[in-house]
């Protein structure tokens, strides 16, 4: 066993895991935040993207350990002062999900999809979104949100 | 009693309420209910096709760390299935599927639970297995159920036999008189596809306990009653001792239509006094998930030059895997999907579910309809060639219109498939069509027509008017991510009763407060569920008027509800508020509920003409038209999707914008079906695909948006006109871009999906020309079970 700490949606947390824990295993088992998904056992999916210092992150492809001291930022802790995300606000405007169990990664990824491309094209968002699966929406309302959401942000 | 309310008030965009804690990460789903005291479960699975089992030793397992309770078949002796009690929840003596749980462990935690799976020492001998349905057709092939004789029978009627685990046959007319006809042209095909993987993203997941005697089965189903019904079956128990709650539901598209992981938690519970939570990993999921089964078709009509289509014979063998399932009921479907498109003087149809020692396959989005309409759409572009006709003006002809009989001789009412195709016609325009793109891809363009139907079948509702004049409306629907649970029904009873949507609260699905239920799928919520929840709300609103009745002085005919409240007709301000009625109602006679029921309205088919079928006549037929324009790279085989449009029958549109995403979202995933997501299954009886590494599921950029319109005011006995409208976008996807490809390439496309090797042999000049299946005759009647003549 080995002692992690890292800063998770502002606050300090700290526990033992063994070694081999997954950080996707730390945040839904450990701190119970249930919100991050495990849709595929071969991190190609991306329901389980959280940020790690700023950046999407699948968190099944990374271990505890290696965000050890990080800030690392989950779906539960996007919205502030109880106010959607303007992402999440844009997912709900353009119903931009279904069964919801892929969305928690989708937005994830579509947060740093905008920092990274302020003023994405659809070509851009439909690229950028290939490490994330949706198997309700057919995507077009999903790009339609990352769409929006990015006139939103000041993009 | 006072009129009908104005049912336009219940369309509107009403946004998802389950969207806030969905976006926000807080929505528990199955998966997410462990929690601490809760014992983690896993299933030892067969790792071979078929064998004889002789000995399960389960002492060492017992002994590992953690562990608390294992099972095996001595805990489950009954048998389930649909039509046929033929499945063991575990294999006892025989294995019959590479997969097949032979026990299952639960243990304080999953590492413990599995290790100790593999630590039970299984002995068997292997035994030769079936793994293909022509296989499983072969003179000496082994039986995938030597004594299928002996099964219990649930449903009466149907031919049976060996390998053969049902068949439905339909008989109208003489088709033989049709073929010899010396004006017709002949015209056969053979057509075959293979599986389709549902992939809804949370697995399938339960957790169970055992209290005060009961089982409690919180789980991830589309069909709390069928979870109901088969553990208690299995179990060997009463099924009022059974209750089965669903929390959200992270996607279902008919996976989860049948009880799977249920009964292993609930016998755990039992045993280890514990909760119990089991649930697939994608691996697993992936590898026994109740496929759209595999299928292999004969079509062979007889076509006057005019176009007329005076006979048709039909064989269509869909593979159930080692036992009956979903297969066994949709042999019925084949008879509405192949025989309810187009106009036939004559037809025969062979429809099978054939056992084979691989996975069970499941129900699947417009199911069998799917790679029925592939078939009979290419087949009838066949015929086009065949006779010169043009592909439209040969549907124009021939499709079904107001009274057109289908293949059991239902009387369709309405014409509804002739003025949908002549709307997309008239907004795309047959233009000149280039047959190669200026960068050498090969273009090609197709319009095809697909009938499905809407499943009905029972549904209760009861709607709990609140003192605070609110209402509670008590169903088993599932809200699966289609919206339905979360905006039709609430918006049709808000509606009904006068009230604002967020007013309606909406009861998560529990076997022990909600009435019975057939379950989400199938098309069916809004319309049973609906029709269910407009009869208990008409109750409720005859209660409340005529209190109102009383208290204003005023006839009930007279009043109206609106707004929350029930006001004197034409009077705004006149009456008074819902809640104070409610109230009133409370002292004069007590709290306000009303209760509501549907069942199948019954339509009838024409006596003698189908055997062995669930369903003689559809109900509710739904429609759809699709026309798409594709590109195919020569050198590559890669098909690009360059347009995609359809026009779908949805009688009555409540919630446009909840119907366009289930439009998107369904002709999504029949682009996947139609162009990379394929399955194969290997010497060991197991897919070769066993995640998304190797199960193409599309990809935002490999798709396109769809352009659609609604066609409202077709006939329907839904409530307010409505017809499901989730289940058939997927329909025609197959067809369409098959046909798209066979035209731009003009070569014969018999198989789906039209992977980039499929596509460069189809235009390797050598190679291709059609197949042949020839397991399947082409004297149909060879093609049964000798209990239909042979003229």
């Amino acid at each position: 066993m080995t002692t992690v700490s890292m800063t998770v949606n502002g606050k300090q947390v700290s526990a033992e895991v063994a070694p081999n824990t997954l950080l996707v295993q730390f945040i839904r088992e450990n701190l119970r935040l249930t919100g991050t998904h495990v849709g595929c056992d071969t991190s190609q999916c991306g329901a389980c993207t959280v940020h790690v210092d700023g950046d999407s992150v699948k968190s099944c492809t990374m271990l505890a350990v290696q965000a050890d001291g990080a800030e690392v930022t989950t779906i539960e802790g996007l919205a502030q002062n109880g106010e959607l995300h303007p992402m999440q606000a844009a997912f709900k405007e353009n119903h931009g999900l279904q069964c919801g169990f892929c969305t928690p990664g989708m937005i994830m990824s579509a947060v740093d999809l905008v920092k990274r491309n302020p003023n994405p094209s659809e070509e851009t968002i439909r690229t950028e979104l290939e490490g994330n699966i949706c198997r309700c929406t057919g995507y077009h309302n999903i790009v339609k949100s990352v769409k929006s959401a990015s006139e939103n942000m000041g993009g | 009693m006072s009129g009908k309310f104005n049912s336009n008030s219940a369309v509107m965009n009403f946004p998802r309420r389950d969207s806030q804690d969905k976006l926000r990460g807080r929505t528990k789903y199955t998966v997410d209910m462990e929690n601490s005291d809760v014992l983690h479960a896993a299933l030892l699975r067969a790792e071979i096709p078929s064998a004889r089992l002789i000995s399960i030793d389960t002492s060492e397992a017992k002994k590992m760390p953690g562990v608390k309770a294992i099972a095996t078949h001595l805990d489950a002796p009954g048998l389930h299935g649909i039509g046929i009690s033929d499945h063991p929840i575990f294999a006892g003596d025989v294995v019959r599927y590479h997969g097949e749980p032979i026990a299952a462990v639960a243990a304080l935690t999953k590492a413990q639970a599995e290790a100790a799976a593999a630590a039970i020492k299984v002995t068997f001998e292997q035994d030769d297995a079936v793994l293909t349905m022509e296989d499983a057709l072969s003179i000496d092939a082994p039986l995938v159920h030597p004594d299928w004789e002996n099964y219990e029978i649930l449903f009466d009627g149907a031919a049976r036999g060996g390998n053969i685990a049902w068949e439905a046959t339909v008989q109208r007319g003489d088709t033989n008189a049709a073929f010899c006809r010396d004006d017709v042209t002949i015209v056969e095909g053979c057509y075959r596809v293979g599986r389709q993987s549902h992939v809804p993203f949370e697995p399938r997941a339960v957790v169970a306990s055992f209290e005060d005697g009961r089982y409690h089965i919180q789980t991830s189903t589309q069909v709390p009653w069928t979870v109901r019904h088969v553990t208690a079956k299995v179990l060997g128990i009463p099924e009022a001792q059974v209750q089965v709650t669903v929390p959200a539901v992270g996607g279902g598209f008919g996976l989860k239509f049948d009880c799977s992981l249920e009964p292993y938690a609930a016998i755990l519970a039992k045993k280890s006094g514990r909760s119990v939570s089991l649930y697939n990993s994608r691996r697993e999921e992936q590898m026994t998930c109740l496929c759209r089964e595999n299928a292999e078709i004969r079509l062979r009509s007889a076509v006057t030059k005019e176009g007329e289509i005076v006979g048709r014979e039909a064989t269509v063998l869909m593979d159930c895997g080692a036992y009956g399932g979903e297969q066994v009921f949709l042999t019925s479907m084949t008879a509405h999907t192949l025989g309810g498109n187009y106009k036939l003087g004559s037809v025969r149809i062979s429809s099978r579910a054939i056992y084979t020692n691989t996975p069970p396959n499941g129900a699947f989005r417009a199911c069998n309809g799917v790679y029925n309409t592939f078939a009979l759409e290419r087949h009838t572009d066949e015929i086009c060639s065949a006779i010169g006709m043009d592909q439209i003006e040969f549907r124009r002809r021939n499709v079904i219109g107001n009274g057109d009989i289908g293949a059991t001789g239902q009387v369709f009412e309405g014409d509804v498939l002739r003025p949908m195709l002549e709307q997309l016609l008239e907004k795309y325009p047959i233009g000149d069509t280039q047959e190669v793109l200026p960068d050498g891809r090969l273009f090609g363009r197709a319009t095809t027509v697909g009938t499905w139907f809407i499943f009905v079948g029972p549904s209760a509702a009861t709607v709990n008017l609140n003192a605070d004049g609110s209402a509670t409306l008590v169903t088993s629907g599932v809200e699966i991510g289609s919206g339905t649970m979360m905006q039709s029904l609430p918006q049709m009873v808000a509606a009904s009763l006068g009230l604002h949507p967020s007013d309606v609260i909406v009861k998560t699905a529990d076997t022990d407060a909600s009435g019975r239920d057939l379950g989400v799928g199938g098309g069916r919520t809004t319309v049973s569920i609906g029709a269910a929840s407009m009869a208990a709300c008409e109750e409720v609103r005859e209660k409340l008027l005529s209190v109102a009745s009383q208290m204003l002085q005023t006839k009930a005919e007279d009043l109206v509800l609106k707004n929350g409240r029930i006001e004197i007709k034409d009077r705004p301000g006149s009456g008074a508020t819902i809640q104070t009625v409610a109230q009133q109602a409370e002292l004069d006679f007590g709290p306000i509920s009303g209760s509501g029921a549907f069942t199948n309205p019954g339509v009838k088919a024409m006596p003698g003409c189908a055997s062995g079928h669930f369903i003689e006549a559809i109900d509710i037929p739904v429609f759809a038209v699709h026309d798409c324009e594709v590109a195919v790279d020569p050198d590559t085989g890669h098909v690009e999707v360059l347009s995609y449009r359809i026009i779908q029958d949805v009688g009555r549109a409540l919630n446009p914008r909840a119907i366009h995403g289930q439009i998107q979202g369904g002709i999504v995933q029949g682009l996947g079906y139609a162009l990379q997501e394929e399955i194969t299954i290997n010497a060991d009886g197991a897919f070769d695909q066993t995640g998304f590494e190797t199960y193409r599921l599309p990809l935002a950029g490999d798709v396109l948006p769809i352009d659609f319109e609604l066609f409202e005011g077709a006939p329907s006995c839904g409530p307010l006109g409505t017809k499901g409208a989730g289940e058939v976008p997927i329909l025609n996807v197959g067809a369409s871009i098959a046909c798209a490809v066979a035209n731009a390439t003009g070569k014969a496309v018999s198989e789906l999906p039209l992977t980039p090797p499929r596509v460069l042999a189809l235009l390797d000049d050598d190679g291709y020309t059609g197949l042949s299946l020839t397991h399947i005759s082409s004297e149909w009647h060879k093609n049964t079970l000798g209990r239909t003549s042979s003229y």
